[in-house]
């Protein structure tokens, strides 16, 4: 595969296609957000206090990380940054409700003892690594929850705070298939081939089948789009780009 | 060690027809567990009555697979106040232990778990090489360090936890299942030759040269070094098991 990265960008000023796909899209992710607003205020008020950093008292944070659930969150909690907790490395308090329909929430656990023939390094994580990095909310995946729930996911990670200093993250899980589902009637409305995309040009939906969930764009460079302010755009080739609302979420559409 | 695997074959040979399997089955399972370290050394194992219902199986079967343990020296058992079973690390490598599974394994076994393994550890790569971003590049070559640093277990982990990240890397949620459960199936017997300082530095230059493939977004030359990989762990394997004396 040939890679076409030189193809020129020109800022585009007519109104592009696909309105209604990046309202929805960005309403989306606002909503997402908006159901860690509660998870992070309450993560960030026991960590405040000497006494809430242990995993016992992180148990106090389960009635908003439940009630976070729903909607297309099927998994929500928080995750320590090492050393935060005084009685252990890692902290993990993750609330899923993706068993049986209508299930009551189940807490998720993974191996967090280092030695651990189970034990798989969260803070490798770009959920983890790239708010702790930049310090701001960020969306991951399409990806492999190969750590909890083995499931192909979006998750939504916002920084979480103590004393100044990065503590952990709290999150959110989307399933890439229920994304799907909720977007994709308008996307094949648009009636081109259009595909919604991460800021690293990876497929999460689209409406065409050369363009698979999950593979890289290649034919448009969107990390460089991305790190150059993402401003809507018609590449050489006639293609659009532009950012759904304040999300990191990007739509492509193509002749 | 003759002496020691007649005796856990008359174990199982007298065992109940109906419970043969699954003491040898509970034994593979706390052997796992303490090659591993998963158990620690000195480390006092539940009662057999938990033991029992933790692996839904009578007491009778749990006491068999002990006795199978306690013969390898991996297990032993204290009676009166404060007594149990407790767990008996062996010293790295432990023959006695990887060397009583893998005699349980045929060559017919040994050669379709590795035509499966080989199937998915090498069309994952070649997918990964196709849909790596520099974050995916990122984690193979973290992982990829901790196999240079690994010695023992560690090694074992760290070559699971490659080709788990290279399966996450072909954003297949099927490949990634596939490779979780053929390691938990065999995993731990295909990288235990690795517990050797020379093999880890092969097995760390094999693993530098797959992410260079990945990186180079090159699927088909990926898919090949990552065969050539796990087809080395299988030969060496099937080269042990043939070197076991039978029972």
């Amino acid at each position: 595969m040939t890679l076409q990265h030189e193809v020129s960008i020109v800022t585009d000023t007519r109104t592009p296609t696909g309105d209604e796909v990046v309202t929805q899209v960005s309403a989306l992710v606002e909503e997402t957000f908006a159901r860690l607003k509660p998870v992070l205020a309450a993560a960030e008020a026991l960590l405040a206090e000497p006494a809430g950093r242990t995993a016992e008292a992180l148990h106090g944070i389960r009635p908003q990380v439940i009630e976070a659930l729903g909607g297309l969150v099927i998994g929500a909690g928080f995750v320590s940054a090492p050393h935060v907790l005084t009685d252990q490395e890692f902290g993990f308090e993750w609330w899923t409700c993706a068993g049986a329909e209508g299930g009551e929430p189940e807490q998720l656990f993974i191996s967090l003892v280092p030695d651990s023939p189970n034990f798989l390094d969260y803070t490798r994580q770009s959920w983890f690594t790239v708010p702790r990095d930049s310090g701001r909310r960020h969306i991951n995946g399409p990806y492999v929850d190969y750590l909890c729930t083995d499931e192909y996911t979006l998750t939504f990670t916002v920084p979480v705070s103590c004393e100044g200093g990065f503590a952990g993250v709290v999150g959110a899980d989307v399933y890439v298939r229920e994304f799907e589902r909720t977007v994709s009637r308008r996307l094949r409305s648009l009636g081109r081939h259009a595909a919604l995309l991460n800021a690293q040009g990876r497929v999460i939906v689209s409406n065409s089948v050369r363009q698979a969930t999950g593979s890289l764009v290649r034919d448009v460079d969107v990390p460089a789009w991305w790190t150059s302010g993402a401003e809507p755009c018609t590449t050489s080739a006639g293609a659009t780009l532009r950012r759904c609302g304040d999300s990191p979420i990007a739509l492509l559409v193509t002749r | 060690m003759r002496n020691e695997m007649s005796n856990s074959a008359r174990l199982a040979m007298f065992a109940p027809l109906d419970q043969l399997g699954r003491a040898e089955a509970v034994a593979a399972r706390l052997l796992d567990a303490i090659t591993l370290g998963l158990l620690d050394d000195a480390e006092q194992l539940p009662s057999e009555v938990e033991l029992a219902a933790q692996f839904r199986v009578s007491t009778v079967t749990v006491r068999e697979a002990l006795a199978v343990l306690r013969q390898q020296g991996l297990v032993e058992t204290r009676r009166g106040r404060g007594g149990g079973s407790f767990v008996r690390t062996p010293a790295w490598p432990p023959p006695s232990s990887w060397a009583a599974r893998l005699r349980l394994v045929s060559m017919a076994d040994l050669r379709d778990f590795g035509d499966h393994y080989l199937a998915v550890a090498g069309a994952a790569a070649k997918l990964a090489a196709e849909r790596s971003t520099p974050e995916d590049l990122e984690r193979l070559r973290l992982v990829t360090e901790d196999l240079l640093k690994a010695t023992g277990p560690e090694a074992i982990r760290a070559e699971r936890h490659f080709h788990l990240e290279v399966a996450a890397a072909a954003q297949s949620p099927r490949l990634t299942n596939q490779e979780v459960a053929l390691q938990g199936e065999h995993g731990g017997l295909l990288w235990v030759p690795l517990g050797e300082p020379e093999q880890c530095r092969e097995a760390y230059a094999e693993h530098q040269a797959v992410v260079a493939a990945i990186a180079a977004a090159d699927g088909d030359l990926a898919r090949k070094l990552t065969e050539d990989h796990v087809r080395s762990a299988l030969d060496r394997l099937a080269d042990l098991h043939l070197s076991l004396e039978t029972p």
